[in-house]
């Protein structure tokens, strides 16, 4: 023992630095060889066009969703000013008003507050799966399910505006609301009651996801209390294929 | 000597490892996004793309359609109530302020299910194309939340028994298929909550309430 000892003590200062260093290098390598093995898997001649068709068509869905928005603002003022019995006229064009914006189609602005999603920054442990350390279309949802509840009024997710019709889909690694494609972070912006955040706080079920999401794989929850929110309005298909529309009976 | 290697030696291992510290940290950030699709992943992700923008392309030549309309009404001298009052009577229907009919299925949730797990199952719904749905006669719009630990459901404040049943207006046979294809929600859900049963039934003609809750925003206004 005294002999292992005294032979320790013989070893030079830099030697025991060149060893540690050394096997940080050989942790970084094993690491990267690791996080290497998908994308490799992924590099394959048909990925670089299919990249390059994915942004073509979110290029032309912008395009659509701005075509739409100028369509329904032209139609609004051609409806307003039309001709017809003046008292009929606003009278119709005041319910028209109001049902665009229980809808979902008008851009709206007020008090609330935002929440951003961002993926885990924690290096996923050998064996773990990936996708428990980025952010999913359920962990969207429960932030929306959980701000609905605390007396949320409307709520867009990355500038896509929640409606009656809304799904929240993964697809691969990324997801789909509305069918639009979005990118992290995921910005989910409310406008509600000034105190909407204190009551998603106090909330059990935000309490259970903290626990669930962020504390146990990092997944990273930001709080952003601008004075004032900005809430898009939709713009997508607004009407039925097979569904027709029943009048109520009257009161 | 010795000195002089062992500098040498340490300012390389340093550099390699500065250059895999750098390369593992821009690793873990372009996990995310496009890049770390796979190329089937991205084919899925092209046809909800395509889809979607075809929808999108539908209702440009509706509006486009509906304004011309406008346009050759107030042309001729001719009223524009008639166009006012279907569009109006459209976007009611949509918004969920009227009710809507038409064929689609009933779905009905027997056993211990959370609320989390039935909003999983709506979620799926609208991704298979739902126009019009209620759970036991609320009709969901946003705002509306299925929630509550199992046994203890609700929806707009409305207790939910057990089973409970769901309506929904859309193609029988797109929801149908979605629902209960091998993998599908169905399976999901009878894998994590064995005790629960999920009975889909197609019909030709159902109804869909109009929703009992104020969808004006009272915290917010038009923004110009």
């Amino acid at each position: 023992m005294t002999a292992v000892r005294a032979r320790l003590r013989t070893i030079p200062s830099w030697q025991v630095t060149l060893g540690i260093a050394l096997l940080a290098l050989g942790f970084l390598i094993a690491a990267q060889l690791a996080s290497e093995g998908p994308r490799i898997r992924y590099t394959t001649q048909e990925r670089p066009p299919l990249v390059e068709t994915v942004t073509g068509l979110q290029r032309q869905q912008e395009d659509y969703k701005k075509r739409i928005l100028e369509l329904r603002g032209a139609i609004q003022s051609a409806e307003q000013q039309g001709q017809g019995s003046a008292s009929l006229l606003r009278q119709l064009n005041d319910q028209l008003d109001e049902a665009r914006l229980a809808a979902g189609l008008t851009q709206l602005t007020g008090t609330g507050f935002a929440f951003e999603l961002t993926d885990s920054t924690q290096a996923v442990p050998a064996g773990a799966n990936d996708s428990d350390y980025l952010v999913t279309a359920r962990d969207i949802r429960a932030i929306v399910e959980e701000l609905w509840l605390a007396g949320a009024e409307a709520i867009a997710v990355n500038g896509e505006r929640i409606t009656t019709t809304t799904a929240i889909v993964d697809v691969g690694g990324t997801i789909l609301v509305n069918s639009a494609y979005e990118a992290p972070p995921y910005q989910i912006v409310a406008l509600g009651p000034q105190d909407i955040y204190s009551r998603v706080a106090a909330s059990q079920g935000f309490t259970d996801f903290i626990r669930a999401r962020a504390q146990t794989y990092g997944i990273g929850i930001a709080i952003l209390q601008p004075e004032t929110v900005n809430i898009p309005a939709f713009a997508g298909t607004v009407g039925f294929t097979l569904g027709q529309v029943v009048e109520s009976p009257a009161p | 000597m010795y000195k002089r290697s062992s500098q040498l030696a340490m300012s390389a291992i340093a550099a390699i490892l500065g250059f895999l510290v750098v390369v593992q940290l821009h690793g873990q950030q372009a996990s995310s996004g496009l890049g770390a699709m796979s190329a089937q992943d991205l084919t899925v992700l092209v046809a909800n793309l395509n889809t979607r923008n075809d929808e999108l392309r539908t209702e440009i030549a509706n509006l486009e359609a509906q304004l011309s309309d406008i346009d050759s009404a107030q042309a001729q001298g001719s009223t524009v109530v008639d166009q006012i009052g279907l569009d109006l009577h459209r976007i009611q229907g949509w918004a969920g302020l009227q009710p809507v009919g038409g064929p689609g299925v009933t779905i009905t949730v027997a056993g211990k299910i959370s609320g989390p797990a039935v909003e999983d199952l709506i979620n799926e719904l609208h991704n298979a194309g739902a126009e019009a749905i209620a759970v036991e006669g609320v009709r969901l719009v946003p705002g509306s939340v299925v929630s509550g630990p199992p046994g203890q459901l609700a929806v707009d404040d409305e207790p939910l028994d057990d089973p409970f049943e769901i309506t929904v207006v859309g193609s029988k046979e797109a929801l149908t298929g979605s629902l209960t294809r091998t993998g599908g929600i169905i399976a999901q859900l009878g894998a994590t909550n064995p005790s629960v049963t999920v009975t889909v039934t197609p019909l030709d003609n159902l109804l869909v309430p109009a929703t009992r809750r104020n969808l004006i925003p009272r915290n917010g206004h038009p923004r110009l």
